[in-house]
């Protein structure tokens, strides 16, 4: 039986080719967008799950309490070995600190060789906790030793090519040689890891960092710590027991901190401390969602609006035999048909999109990982409850038709039924592409926004250059003193990090004048010589700038910190005392600067104070002139080179890393506009096959106005308007809705656009006109045909 | 008896005024019999057979078939009476485009859950018997009228029916393929199916045992 209604099915199909085309392209779309969704949500929900033992294995996390709350994924770097030492909930306990694009210069063939790359310091019981294997290594040596380090195959293979890893040597940043004496196994790709070289633990502490001491009083996020614990732990009863190190470390500071355990599972997921939003997996979600109903929509409008042409069989079936369950599986199994169809096309839209989707979210998603029983099992669902959700309803109207009525040519498009479903279902649609339409651009303003509001700071033609090693006070005055006389460019400054647009954050307590107590909140620092002020074109509203010292005597500070303390007029702070950093600044407050957005717009303005202090120096910021920039860029490495000459330059403009802090925004936008662009051509595709049937219906109807008199125009009037009034409606719905979304989306900014009124006219405007331009072929063309052809046919 | 219709009406309400559609038949019909409806078009001869099929119900009355009354079955027990025991001929043929010769009178035993090689087995018989094993892949387009209404009856006949019934079986024949369809019919009577045919011609008529004549839905 079911054999005969899948050729049924096909010959069926074959004869109305437009629709079939139309039905399996709608589903197609849905399929393949589908397939890259599953991909991707399936690649991060694999996350780290093939350790061994994940479940017992956790991140050590610390809660900032201030005036507010801050997360931060890491502990302070003491930490570790007092959790160690001190208490017996662990079997281990390791550390892992990352080196971001740092240099390593090596010999290879009798070839100088220096590249920059990531890494990661690791405490060998790193290894003993996750599951990376190694694939050989030098069994004499190990990663407890200092200047020891493994690599993966892949790095391997891009530093050394086709020679051994195994007792290769390198400089580390031009301060430590490191030896190779393992090689691990790739990394699967679902993992946290993702740097393929990984240094002793131990080699950090030589190098000076931060990271690699023994202190309370700090953090940075460039340390993590993980352990393994026990089995049967309470994890809360840790957590309650590890109270007591704050009170023991740090008991004078106004940064309380707790410590907490995050389990593997959730570092992945967890936005709070850096993992990604679950949001965005469940947009990607509900959009696949969305673009399946859209062409489950076409397929159920297509088919409702073609039952009546299919009422004589049916009619002629039922008289023969058939019941309606049988007319109803017979249909299901076409919609079975084009579903397989559709989904054969899918899988190839999804392989040729891919790459850019790859590319887009930065993910390395392969085909092949298709090939596993959990997507066989998506798939079939997918199948069956498209067919069912596509095929069910016409299944249902069409196993109703009164066999004699339509024997007998009484019935009319009406009584085939379906057409108030096919009116709100076309409602669906046409909101679910507003919706998408006003989402696109509420986000692109919010960017727009973000990137083009005064930041408070000159980003404009600024040159950032990296320090890649402490330099003495009078070296880097000579430096900046040449870069200067370059003639392109107009100002240099040499400072800690930029006054926005960077990720080294520095914040610390604060004493005011002379109140007893350090303040709750903390102070961004922004080191820097006295051209800051100048380079980046900030503004002073009070006081002067700080002149010239070996010491740090003097500060400024941002209006913020002002409203901070309760002081609103600048004028007032002058002359303050101004304690920092634990009593390492002791300075007065000797000027007041204008607020700028030392963050991206999620975050509000920070109390920032700026001081010189060579020493901290990491970066050289360059106004340049916008003439001859290359020639100018060229001089800027020519000078920096001969103070650095081991090391690689490397530099990045100002406004560019601004915009860097809303890649996940530009993410966001990409999806957006590419989603709404596919719900908008499937829907598209089913408004095409509707007017085929709308004219087709009507061509009488037209015949007869055409010979009263009417015009194309009006005859494009009278299809436009029923559409046009849908879309009103749907604009009634989507609107509410996504201003809604939108304003929860937006939430997330402390500095944000408006939504205005004007973004849902402009959606729903533009599927206006979409739907016109869609449907304008075919009406213009039974509205040009010579009416006595059509009337004759009746 | 094979059937008994007893003071059937049949109307419909339209602009508050009920018309009449059917009024007070009173019909009997044997085994092996042979009746020919005639009547001016438009007198109900469709609806009175529509009734007698089960396709169509009525508002007042009773009808027994097979000692059955139909009129107090529920409508999924009617149809199955009547897929069992009634095979269908229309004027206009009703044959599925979309399927071949022998897929259309393969059709019906789909229904019945039949075998694939009973149902093989059926088809060729019937092919054979009808004269068109040579037709049997070709699709509905491609048949004269006559060769259609043949492969009509052959779909109608495969399921061994105890009734045929006919609505104008040649009303869109010449008269040389309708003489044929008739002696068809006659032979088939003769073999012992009980057929009511529906005609607007004299002659064809002739070919019942028995002839019903309707006028405004009433039995004269
Ligand atoms: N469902 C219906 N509703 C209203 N009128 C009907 C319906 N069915 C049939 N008729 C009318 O009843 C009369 C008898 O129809 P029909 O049985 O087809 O006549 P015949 O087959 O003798 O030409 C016709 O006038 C027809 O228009
Ligand atoms: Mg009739």
């Amino acid at each position: 039986m079911f054999k005969n209604y899948l050729k049924i099915a096909w010959r069926n199909l074959m004869k109305r080719k437009i629709f079939t085309a139309i039905n399996i392209l709608g589903l197609a779309i849905g399929f393949g967008s589908s397939i890259l969704i599953y991909l991707f949500l399936s690649h991060h929900l694999s996350y780290d799950n093939f350790h061994e033992n994940s479940d017992r294995i956790y991140r050590f996390v610390t809660e900032e309490h201030r005036d507010n709350i801050d997360y931060e994924a890491t502990v302070p770097p003491a930490f570790a070995n007092e959790f160690r030492q001190n208490y017996n909930y662990a079997e281990k306990v390791a550390k892992l600190a990352i080196w971001e694009n740092t240099q390593l210069d090596f010999e290879l063939n009798q070839q100088k060789i220096q590249v920059k790359e990531d890494m990661l310091f690791a405490e060998a019981d790193f290894f003993e906790i996750f599951n990376y294997p190694l694939k050989e290594h030098i069994s004499t040596r190990s990663l407890e030793e200092p200047n020891t380090a493994y690599v993966t195959v892949d790095m391997a293979q891009k530093l050394f090519g086709n020679s051994n890893p195994l007792g290769q040597t390198m400089r580390l940043d031009n301060m430590e040689t490191i030896e190779v004496i393992g090689v691990l196994e790739n990394f699967p790709r679902a993992t946290m890891l993702e740097e393929g070289l990984i240094i002793s633990f131990e080699t950090l502490k030589k190098l000076d960092d931060f990271a690699g001491t023994e202190v309370w009083t700090g953090m940075t996020t460039s340390l993590e710590c993980f352990a393994l614990l026990k089995p049967n732990q309470d994890v809360d009863a840790i957590e309650t027991a590890l109270l007591e190190l704050p009170k023991k470390h740090r008991s004078t500071s106004k940064n309380r901190h707790e410590y907490q355990l995050q389990p593997l599972a959730d570092v992945h997921f967890n936005p709070l401390y850096g993992g990604v939003d679950p949001t965005l997996l469940w947009a990607f979600g509900i959009i696949g969602l969305f673009l399946i109903s859209i062409g489950c929509i076409n397929f159920i409008n297509i088919s409702t609006a073609q039952a009546f042409y299919r009422s004589k069989e049916i009619g002629i079936r039922k008289v023969l035999g058939s019941f309606k369950n049988h007319l109803f599986w017979q249909f299901l199994s076409e919609t079975f048909v084009i579903s397989v169809f559709a989904l054969g096309i899918g899988v190839i839209f999804a392989s040729l999109m891919l790459p850019s989707f790859n590319s887009l979210f930065q993910t390395e998603l392969y085909m092949e990982s298709l090939l596993s029983v959990q997507f066989f099992g998506f798939v079939a669902l997918l199948l069956i409850l498209i067919s069912f959700l596509s095929g069910s309803y016409p299944g249902i109207l069409m196993s109703r038709i009164v066999p004699v009525l339509a024997l007998k040519g009484k019935l009319n498009h009406n009584d085939t039924g379906g057409s108030s479903t096919r009116k709100v279902l076309v409602v669906a649609q046409f909101a679910i592409s507003i919706i998408l339409i006003a989402a696109t651009l509420v986000i692109s303003r919010q960017i727009d926004y973000a990137i083009n509001t005064d930041l408070g700071f000159d980003k404009e033609s600024i040159v950032m250059v990296k320090i890649p090693k402490e330099l003495e006070a009078v070296q880097l005055e000579s430096l900046t003193n040449r870069l200067d006389y370059i003639s392109g460019v107009e100002d240099v400054t040499a400072c800690l990090s930029s006054p926005g647009g960077s990720e080294n954050r520095w914040g610390t307590g604060v004493k005011y004048h002379n109140r007893p107590e350090y303040e709750e909140f903390s102070m961004q620092v922004k080191l820097a010589d006295l051209n800051y002020l100048n380079t980046f074109d900030l503004e002073l509203v009070a006081g002067r700038n700080y002149f010239k010292a070996d010491s740090i005597t003097e500060v400024l500070v941002n209006e913020k910190f002002g409203k901070k303390i309760g002081v609103n007029n600048p004028e007032e702070l002058l002359g303050k005392k101004f304690e920092a950093n634990g009593g390492y600044v002791k300075a007065s407050i000797v000027g007041v600067v204008k607020d700028f957005h030392d963050g991206d717009f999620t975050q509000e303005i920070s109390p920032i104070f700026m001081a010189q202090n060579p020493q901290w120096y990491d970066e050289i910021a360059l106004k340049i002139n916008t003439q001859n920039i290359s020639t100018t860029l060229t001089q800027i490495k020519g000078t920096w080179k001969d103070t650095f000459k081991d090391y690689i330059y490397e530099y990045n403009f100002l406004d560019d890393r601004v915009e860097e802090q809303y890649e996940e925004e530009q993410r966001y936008l990409s999806l957006s506009k590419i989603f709404s662009a596919l719900a908008i051509l499937i829907g598209c595709l089913g408004i095409y096959g509707l007017i085929l049937f709308y004219v087709g219906q009507r061509t009488k109807e037209i015949g007869i106005r055409k010979v009263l008199g009417s015009g194309v125009a009006n005859i494009l009037a009278l299809f436009t308007a029923d559409f046009f009034k849908l879309i009103l409606i749907a604009g009634v719905f989507a609107t509410p809705i996504s201003w809604y979304l939108m304003e929860q989306w937006l939430q997330g900014y402390t500095y944000r656009t408006e939504i205005h009124w004007w973004i849902f006219a402009v959606a729903i405007l533009s599927i206006m006109t979409i739907t016109l331009i869609t449907i304008s072929y075919q009406t213009i063309k039974a509205a040009i045909t010579n009416p006595i052809k059509s009337l004759r046919t009746e | 008896m094979l059937l008994q219709l007893q003071n059937i009406f049949k109307w419909v309400n339209s602009g508050g005024q009920r018309i009449f559609l059917l009024k007070d038949i009173n019909l009997k019909v044997k085994e092996g019999e042979f009746i020919s409806i005639m009547g001016p078009s438009g007198s109900g001869k469709s609806t009175f057979l529509n009734v007698i099929g089960m396709l169509d119900g009525f508002d007042e009355g009773s009808y027994d078939f097979l000692d059955e009354s139909v009129h107090q079955l529920k409508e999924k027990h009617r149809a199955k009476l009547y897929k069992e025991y009634i095979g269908f001929v229309f004027q206009q043929y009703h044959l599925l485009d979309d399927l071949t010769v022998q897929e259309n009178l393969e059709m019906p035993l789909l229904y019945k859950k039949l075998k694939g090689a009973e149902r093989k087995a059926m088809v060729a018989d019937m092919l054979d018997r009808f004269n068109i094993v040579g037709k049997k892949d070709l699709f509905p387009a491609q048949l004269s009228g006559g060769q259609q209404q043949l492969v009509g009856i052959a779909r109608a006949l495969i399921s061994s029916p105890k009734l045929l019934l006919a609505d104008e079986p040649t009303g869109n024949l010449n008269s040389k393929q309708g003489e044929e369809i008739m002696e068809l019919f006659k032979q088939l009577n003769e073999e012992g199916v009980t057929i009511i045919q529906v005609t607007h011609s004299e002659k064809n008529a002739a070919y019942g045992k028995r002839i019903i004549n309707l006028l405004d839905g009433r039995m004269i």
